[in-house]
């Protein structure tokens, strides 16, 4: 049956005596509605070719990114090692925290820390602490979002709730996380797993970034260069997320989801696969507002879904360590997805319950009163700072 | 109403006997003793004899049909309640080895996930049922909850106080999100016309009857947990839940709130479907 499209009479004002659109209703012996053949819209008018576009250009500046902070890092192995003292790995830990706060995102700090392995600037410990680090601070993103809104005056518990649970999970996972992977890189358990840039991929980048990081390299210092390549790494992670569809859709299309508790494992999937897709954990929690009626979430399913999301933020890093051909820097990536997934599968196997009530008491502890925020906001800069100082 | 009260051969019983006889007086019906014997066990007419006459006792009740079956206690309730047209069936609760392979599973629990009809759970500790405490998600059929409340509150003797309870779990999803719903109160989420507040208005008009105060109550927290406070904080007689069995997909997805309310719940339990 086709669609009834109801013909539009009220492009202007009639003039005066002349028939308006109501009673032009009444006037017109047939029906002023007419019935059009319904069109199908064909599967490419749905792809948005600018975005397929846009993405590529991405991909490309990720790429030249990695090429020019892998040639630059060398650079920059006196300041890591001498100005900013990375000797162990407490200080990359407190490093990456800091460097990722400094920059408000994550992902270009975990690829800036391959790279410093990749130069000799870090060992495989450090380079691992530095990622752990890199996340601990790209967690902060959302609270200081709160933060802004709780400055022009709206409500503490509601605005900071989801940015202090982010960072709260995001620490109790990676904290212990931290030791398995030590554990892990020690051991060399898992060092035989690796993928490395095929020779199609090669051939690519020998044609297509090669040539402008040799101008680089002519041109320019290696500090120079590396600050280039985090300057384009920002720009492309900036670029990928206009990549990504608008979230139009309505309440009344998904609403229903925030009405109803899932089971735990459930929401880890889900927040591990829309994370996959937006390789931003902030990207993947500020999806769940269009998302949920009202903007609400139920407290049993954010947990789940944060711990989901923090294992597969580490995609773009895992590229990273592809496209800098180090097979090692290929395995540290590895080691922190798996030690994370070990431990947020165990804590959602075996205490989930009494882990969810300590998470979300103590989110209530620190927005109880102002105290106890300052007292939060004290430690989670300090921490890192203190770090850097073992 | 037509009700069925399950005896355990081998429990002592005068609990159950003695919260099923609150419902009695005032239901049309011959209640129906069920005695379910192990299957392992011999049968001794000596022991059916026995429990009636301590069921004619203590439900001060002559007239009862007692009906003895023999197999597991579960299921041998679930086909008792399939063939029997019952309205209510009322079970003790006991943890047995026959589905100790499930993780806090009790008979009882599984009768009430099973069976075609409500089910009483008896458990903690047994009185006349004075406060009903009515957990309604809204999900489902949220009215059948209440409707079926009334009438279990018209077969009391008495002035019954219902507390319509309502949890919201929700929190802000991000930062930017106004919140002032995630701290109403029952009365303003009924003033500002919200689904929490549809939920508690309704319920509130089905209960309203004489003898019976029904007093809308929201609380903000994890759901099973705020239905468990709630019942030990306002010393409640009767909790009663809805159990929406999921189907499908939604089985897969869903968590069961229902079954750990059920296992975690210190006080009598009405499931209602």
């Amino acid at each position: 049956m086709g669609n009834r499209i109801k013909l539009d009479l009220s492009a202007s004002d009639p003039p005066p005596g002349q028939k308006t659109v109501e009673n032009l209703e009444i006037a017109l012996p047939v029906s002023e509605t007419v019935t059009l053949p319904r069109v199908q819209p064909r599967w490419w008018e749905h792809v948005s070719f600018g975005k397929i576009i846009l993405f590529c250009f991405s991909l490309y500046l990720f790429i030249l990114a990695i090429s020019f902070m892998k040639i630059g890092a060398r650079g920059i192995i006196p300041l890591i090692n001498n100005f900013f003292s990375v000797h162990n790995g407490a200080n990359a830990l407190g490093f990456g925290w800091l460097f990722a706060y400094v920059i408000m995102s994550g992902s270009p700090v975990a690829a800036s820390a391959l790279t410093f392995f990749d130069a000799g600037a870090v060992n495989q410990l450090e380079a691992f602490s530095m990622i752990s680090g890199s996340r601990l601070g790209a967690s902060f993103i959302v609270l200081f979002l709160g933060f802004i809104y709780v400055l022009k005056g709206r409500n503490r518990v509601t605005n900071l709730s989801m940015g202090l649970l982010s960072l709260t999970v995001t620490a109790s996972t990676y904290f212990p996380g931290l030791l398995l992977g030590f554990v892990l890189l020690n051991k060399g358990w898992l060092n035989s797993l690796h993928l490395q840039s095929g020779t199609l991929l090669q051939s690519a980048i020998d044609v297509a970034i090669e040539p402008l990081v040799r101008s680089a390299v002519d041109l320019l210092p290696n500090w120079v260069i590396f600050l280039s390549g985090l300057s384009l790494i920002l720009i492309s992670f900036t670029l990928f997320d206009k990549c990504l569809p608008q979230m139009t859709l309505k309440e009344s299309q998904v609403g229903w989801m925030s009405r109803l508790v899932y089971r735990p494992g459930i929401m880890f999937v889900l927040g591990a696969l829309v994370t996959l897709i937006s390789m931003s954990v902030s990207l993947s929690l500020s999806l769940l507002v269009p998302l949920s009626s009202r903007g609400f979430i139920r407290r049993e399913n954010v947990i789940p879904y944060i711990m989901g999301a923090n294992i597969t933020t580490f995609i773009d890093t895992l590229l990273a360590a592809v496209l800098l051909n180090n097979p090692m820097a290929f395995t540290i990536v590895f080691v922190e997805m798996v030690s994370i997934t070990i431990m947020s599968l165990l804590i959602l196997m075996v205490f989930y319950q009494r882990y969810q009530r300590a998470m979300l008491d103590f989110v209530g502890w620190v927005t109880a009163c102002d105290r106890n925020l300052i007292i939060f906001m004290i430690i989670i800069f300090s921490l890192p700072i203190s770090l850097m100082l073992f | 109403m037509k009700v069925l009260i399950v005896i355990d051969a081998n429990e002592p019983n005068e609990d159950i006997l003695r919260f099923s006889s609150q419902f009695l007086s005032r239901a049309a019906d011959t209640p129906t003793i069920l005695v379910v014997l192990d299957h392992k066990g011999e049968y001794l007419p000596s022991i059916v004899d026995e429990i009636q006459t301590l069921s004619r006792k203590l439900l001060d009740c002559h007239d009862l049909i007692t009906r003895v079956r023999i197999g597991y206690l579960a299921e041998e309730i679930i086909k008792e309640t399939k063939g029997g047209k019952y309205q209510l069936v009322i079970i003790g609760e006991k943890q047995t080895h026959h589905l100790s392979h499930l993780p806090n599973s009790s008979e009882a629990v599984y009768v009430a996930e099973n069976a075609a009809c409500p089910v009483i759970i008896v458990k903690g500790n047994v009185r006349p049922i004075r406060r009903i405490l009515l957990c309604d998600s809204g999900a489902g059929r949220s009215v059948i909850l209440s409707r079926f409340t009334t009438q279990l509150a018209e077969m009391l003797e008495g002035e019954e106080d219902i507390t319509v309870l309502h949890v919201m779990s929700q929190i802000s999803a991000g930062p930017g999100v106004r919140g002032n719903l995630l701290r109403a109160s029952a009365e303003e989420l009924i003033d500002q016309f919200t689904s929490e507040g549809e939920i508690l208005g309704n319920d509130t008009q089905v209960l309203e009857q004489p003898g019976i105060h029904p007093i809308p109550k929201v609380r903000h927290g994890f759901v099973v947990d705020e239905i468990l406070a709630e019942a030990k904080s306002g010393d409640y007689d009767l909790a009663v839940i809805g159990a929406y069995r999921s189907e499908g997909w939604q089985r897969f997805l869903l968590d069961d709130l229902a079954r750990k309310v059920l296992i975690r719940i210190d006080r009598p339990v009405l499931v209602v479907r």
